[in-house]
């Protein structure tokens, strides 16, 4: 008996998916947006709800899904960007927020075919990955959960700011990536689980400036990452004994965002 | 004897009056302070070419516990251009060994070392290229002054800050410093630094993560008499530029002043007072421009003694050294040539300062005996008492209102209210305390008695146990 | 005789009063703090969504939208706050469409109205907020600021958001003006605050060099270090023979940092100049310019009476190959005094150093010295540290 359910909801499952890829067909947009929303304890009026916000966004237009668990639904948004869905992500996350109240609300969403080929096999993915996500973030769904190797990146940072920022820049260019805000953790790190670039202020707490460098290098590791370093730091002389002790490359800030992806391309290729 | 016993009430409301008159120059500053911190970015300026390079140089005695720990914290501070250069001053333990061991430290075959000051002479220099910013001076035992002009003698900059080895700077502390030396180069021969407890708070990879008050009593006690003394005092006499003492646990100076009037004095403590008074007189006497400052927000985290034993003696030597100082620099009190140095400070220091327990004494005795000859005129022994209390007190909650003003440290609201607490218990025996081991200290001084006293340290990593369990 | 108390008393009861306030006060203050945090901690959480938004699609093509629904007056300033932060970590593209959305989103216009302000704390707040903010309409009225205000550090405060600000080279230089007229020598200061400019500086520090101003001329000086550009030669040569020592001693470093062709008439000029500055800069830049004459300057330079002299004379020497270090080790034989410390210090310093390098034609330098020193030091003798007592002093440096 249950195995006939759980295949009565695949078969349902595989047909929500095909009527997307459906629609998506249909519609003959260049573009389109997806929206996974799940929330476990969702009230019975959710699904009115978000269709009346949806409704009240001027200009938008969009298909709207209840999936087969209840508080699971799927939304497509048919000539919509990436940015655009997750400025209409984050706007309907906040508007069921001021309506109902703190209620724990996961989001997955992506659009297509900005982020890759469009099939049943990603849908059922995000859809997975939206149950799976842990915090309320809103999760965007990218290239790189479909690739099987990566790059790792550990980035050493201890302004939180930029510390963010980074993480988020580096991830969604498809790298795997990890963060410290000391020298001591960022030493442990790269010993431990063995990045293959290090991006970091040279100023840290615990160890900093040179002797971190150096030690980076003495570290019992099997390659040794490259080194590349965002930093305040101008002094003259310090960046040139920087790259006397190996640093592959050398960024001063403030930085082009723009640039710090084709320095560490370089340095990863 | 009712005469005196009045003209101790007075003199009491004198004090009082003066010190009000210097914090209310702290509250005319305070602002200035807390905006000049806020809207500053300083991780531009500590990266910058432009900024003066300095030369730390931390005296360690037998400081084999806490010395790794704050050369590495040391080592990672917001700046640009500067050494550190620790100077064992003979230590018995093995203080060498283990700043030796941990950074890899060989000797320097020639170190050359400028004579500018006269020092013991040295053992050797200490050096290892991977750490190019630190050298380890040894040397035999000479004390705290002696090795500052050690120091001097080795380093490479023109600017010098002393620190004591049993601190933690912050580590945008140097800047915010040189920032302000940078506001005013020419004219600033010294900067103090805020000296604050580190007893209680938690302190991770050389830095204090959370700010939190002393659990333990004598501590705590200090923590609310420092807070008076930084805030409430030294804001205000900075403004008039009629400082004193620049902490020796934290100063900034110009190299080229600090050997013109022949380094440190050695032989007594209070070095870190005679520099100053030194300093003032020279540039005095030579006409020339120049203010002694005092950077609040750039702050040092020390460990205060915690037992009664270590507590007493360093103020025993703080007596000592602060009446030799006195007696040396007599000349400069009344004399119109040094200007607020010598109308103001030297004359405060003394008749207010170091005289202070004998008026408070002799006063409550006088006072005592007129009522025990007549018990009617208990009231004026209750004047007098509640005046010297209820003054303190109002002080001290000056400084907290300077302190939430413009810093704002201690963030949780019981905090506060313990705060408030011990300023009033102060008066309560630590007050009397601290008037006696003046006293002692002033004895000792006539007694020609020099030594050094004790001093324990825990590590820093016990401390910050300590606080986490807490 | 209670007469004689009645100050006394009436001393207490004032104290008692202010004792009360103040704690009240301190409590309300504490309060109010802690209450502002916990708010600004919540909207931060609140906005959390939008903020990644922004980092995820900063490089997109499309404008970047305001934050959703209706902002309370704190909620905006935390708001602006973030962008402030982002804008003073990020430059080009990014940087610009920030600037953009503060404006989009008001906070320009509120910030420049609070410049009017009558609470002196509330302009400077504003000032700064619109120098993160790099907002180039309010430039006019904070030059106007600085222009009436006497010397204090809240100076600095305004004349960085002039410099982060400003959109055209007048500007920058007027602020110069500004904060030099007070005739304090915070030419360090100035240069580092000029440099914070979105604008191209060396543009403007060319011009600032052929200024009449000194002032000027030496916030320019500072300013190039590191960057001298071909363009400046001109204006440098000139400038060398400045009479003022300390904008003479910074052309002279620039100058020698641009690597230049030096006649040997110039370096002996220079090395005899009276500014000790000048004289150590030039001793050495002579290490990387392997001039012919050289050698016997520094070696003569080693007896002067500066130690930076001294010390950078040494430097270079040992740079400049065998014939460079055997000068050394024959001062260091045969010299006396200051002199032949030097040379010691920078003879082991050398043999330190040189152990690290791997590359072949390096440890054939490094060999030739070492047979250059063993023949004159033997080769396990260690000398101890030595001492000279402090008469006369060296109080150079």
């Amino acid at each position: 008996m249950p195995n006939t359910a759980a295949l009565q909801t695949k078969i349902e499952q595989t047909s929500l998916y095909s009527t997307i890829e459906h629609y998506v067909k249909e519609f003959a947009q260049e573009v389109n947006g997806v929206l996974f929303i799940y929330s476990a304890d969702a009230p019975s009026y959710l699904e009115k709800q978000i269709r009346g916000i949806l409704e009240s966004q001027p200009g938008v237009s969009f298909e709207l899904w209840s999936g087969s668990e209840p508080g699971s639904y799927a939304v497509l948004l048919p000539g919509q960007p990436l940015d655009a869905v997750h400025f209409q992500g984050l706007l309907l996350k906040q508007r069921i927020h001021d309506i109902i109240g703190e209620l724990d609300l996961h989001m997955t969403l992506s659009s297509f075919p900005e982020q890759g080929e469009l099939s049943e096999q990603v849908l059922k993915q995000m859809e997975e990955s939206t149950k799976l996500s842990p915090s309320g973030d809103i999760h965007i769904f990218s290239r790189r959960e479909l690739r099987s190797s990566q790059s790792r990146i550990l980035i050493v940072e201890g302004d939180p700011t930029v510390r963010e920022f980074l993480q988020i820049r580096l991830q969604m260019q498809g790298y795997e990536t990890a963060v410290a805000d000391n020298g001591i953790s960022a030493l442990e790190l790269i010993e431990s689980w063995n990045p293959h670039l290090v991006l970091t202020e040279l100023n840290l707490y615990g160890i900093d400036g040179l002797p971190y460098i150096h030690h980076i290098q003495q570290l019992n590791v099997k390659k040794a990452p490259k080194i590349v370093v965002l930093t305040e730091q101008r002094v003259e002389q310090t960046i040139s004994l920087c790259f006397q002790s190996g640093v592959d490359d050398y960024i001063t800030k403030p930085f082009s965002p723009v640039e710090l992806d084709a320095r560490i391309r370089r340095c990863i290729y | 004897m009712l005469i005196y016993g009045l003209f101790a009430i007075y003199y009491v409301m004198t004090v009082n009056t003066i010190y009000f008159s210097i914090m209310a120059f702290s509250f005319r500053n305070i602002l200035t302070i807390f905006r000049r911190s806020a809207y500053s970015k300083y991780n531009t300026l500590s990266g910058s070419e432009l900024v003066p390079s300095v030369s730390l140089l931390v005296p360690a005695f037998n400081e084999e516990l806490t010395v790794i720990e704050n050369v590495k914290c040391l080592l990672t501070l917001n700046y640009p251009t500067y050494e550190v250069i620790v100077i064992n001053d003979g230590s018995s333990d093995n203080t060498l060994g283990v700043l030796r061991e941990e950074f890899g430290l060989e000797p320097l075959p020639n170190p050359e070392i400028r004579n500018s000051i006269d020092c013991q002479p040295i053992n050797a220099v200490y050096y290892n290229p991977q750490y190019p910013h630190l050298y380890v001076i040894d040397k035999p035992n000479g004390g705290k002054a002696d090795s500052l002009n050690a120091g001097i003698n080795l380093s490479h900059y023109p600017l010098i800050s002393s620190i004591d080895a049993d601190s933690l700077l912050e580590k945008d502390a140097l800047i915010r410093m040189a920032r302000m030396y940078m506001e005013n180069p020419e004219e600033t021969v010294a900067i103090g630094g805020d000296v604050r407890i580190a007893n209680g708070c938690l302190i991770e990879n050389g830095a204090v993560k959370e700010v939190s008050l002393p659990r333990k009593m004598w501590p705590m006690f200090q923590a609310v008499e420092y807070l008076k003394a930084f805030l409430g005092g030294r804001i205000g006499w900075s403004s008039i530029n009629g400082l004193i003492i620049v902490s020796g646990a934290f100063g900034l100076f110009r190299k080229d002043y600090v050997i013109a009037v022949g380094g440190y004095r050695g032989g007594y403590p209070g070095e870190d007072m005679n520099i100053i008074i030194k300093l003032h007189r020279y540039m005095l006497e030579n006409k020339l421009k120049y203010r002694v400052a005092f950077c609040p927000e750039a702050v040092c985290w020390t460990q205060a003694p915690d037992t009664y034993r270590i507590l007493s003696n360093q103020r025993k030597r703080w007596g000592r050294g602060n009446l030799k100082n006195m007696i040396e620099n007599y000349d400069m009190a009344f004399n119109p040539k040094y200007k607020v140095m010598g109308l103001l400070t030297m004359p405060y220091n003394i008749i207010f300062e170091a005289l202070n327990p004998y008026f408070k004494i002799t006063g409550l005795l006088a006072l005592l005996g007129y009522t025990l000859m007549d018990m009617t005129h208990w009231r004026i022994l209750v004047v007098f008492g509640l005046i010297n209390i209820l003054s303190g007190y109002l002080l001290s909650v000056g400084a907290l209102i300077l302190e939430e003003l413009a810093f704002k440290r201690f963030t949780k609201v019981s905090d506060l209210a313990r705060l408030l607490l011990f300023s009033a218990l102060k008066f309560v025996g630590y007050a009397q305390l601290g008037g006696l081991w003046r006293i002692q200290g002033h004895i000792q001084f006539l007694r020609n008695n020099n030594s050094w006293g004790t001093m324990t340290r825990t590590s820093w990593k016990e401390e910050s146990k300590a606080a986490k369990t807490a | 005789m209670y007469t004689h108390l009645t100050t006394a008393i009436y001393f207490i009861y004032v104290c008692l009063g202010l004792i009360g306030s103040g704690i009240v006060l301190l409590f309300a203050m504490k309060f109010n703090h802690l209450h502002k945090m916990k708010k600004s901690r919540q909207y931060l959480q609140k906005h959390h969504d939008y903020f990644k938004f922004i980092q995820s699609h900063m490089n997109g093509n499309s404008e970047l939208p305001l934050p959703p629904g209706k902002l309370k007056e704190l909620e905006g300033r935390v708001i602006q706050q973030k962008f402030i932060e982002w804008i003073d970590q990020f430059k080009g593209e990014f940087r610009e469409k920030l600037i953009k959305l503060c404006h989009d989103a008001g906070f320009v216009r509120k910030d420049i109205k609070l410049l009017d302000s009558l609470f002196y704390g509330r302009r400077i707040a504003a000032a700064y907020r619109l120098g993160g903010m790099r907002a180039a309409e309010a430039v006019p009225r904070l030059l106007q600021m600085l222009k009436s205000e006497r010397y204090t550090p809240l100076t600095i405060v305004v004349a960085r958001a002039v410099a982060k600000s400003a959109d055209n080279e007048e500007q920058l230089k007027e602020m110069l003006q500004h904060l030099l007229r007070h005739g304090k020598p915070i030419h360090h200061m100035a240069a580092d605050i000029v440099m914070e400019t979105r604008l191209d500086a060396s543009r403007l520090l060319l011009k600032l060099l052929d200024d009449e101003n000194q002032d000027l001329v030496k916030v320019a000086l500072v300013a190039m270090w590191g960057q001298a550009i071909p363009e400046v030669v001109p204006s440098l040569d000139r400038l060398v023979g400045a009479e003022q020592t300390d904008v003479r001693a910074e052309a002279v470093k620039l100058y020698l940092s641009s690597n230049p062709v030096l006649k040997d008439d110039t370096i002996k000029n220079l090395m005899a100049d009276k500014d000790w500055e000048v004289r150590a800069t030039v001793a050495k830049s002579l290490g990387s310019l392997h001039a012919a004459g050289s050698i016997p300057l520094l070696r003569s330079a080693l007896k002067d009476p500066n130690w930076w002299v001294r010390n950078n004379s040494a430097e270079s020497l040992a740079k400049l190959g065998e014939t460079g270090f055997e000068v050394l080790c024959q001062i260091a034989m045969n010299g006396t005094g200051v002199e032949r410390e030097t040379a010691m210090y920078h003879i082991e310093r050398a043999m330190l150093q040189d152990q690290e390098h791997h590359k072949i034609d390096q440890m054939v330098a490094y060999n030739k010295k070492k047979l250059l020193y063993e023949r004159y030091f033997g080769t396990t003798e260690r000398r101890p540290v030595r001492q000279i007592a402090a008469v006369g002093g060296d109080y150079t440096a």
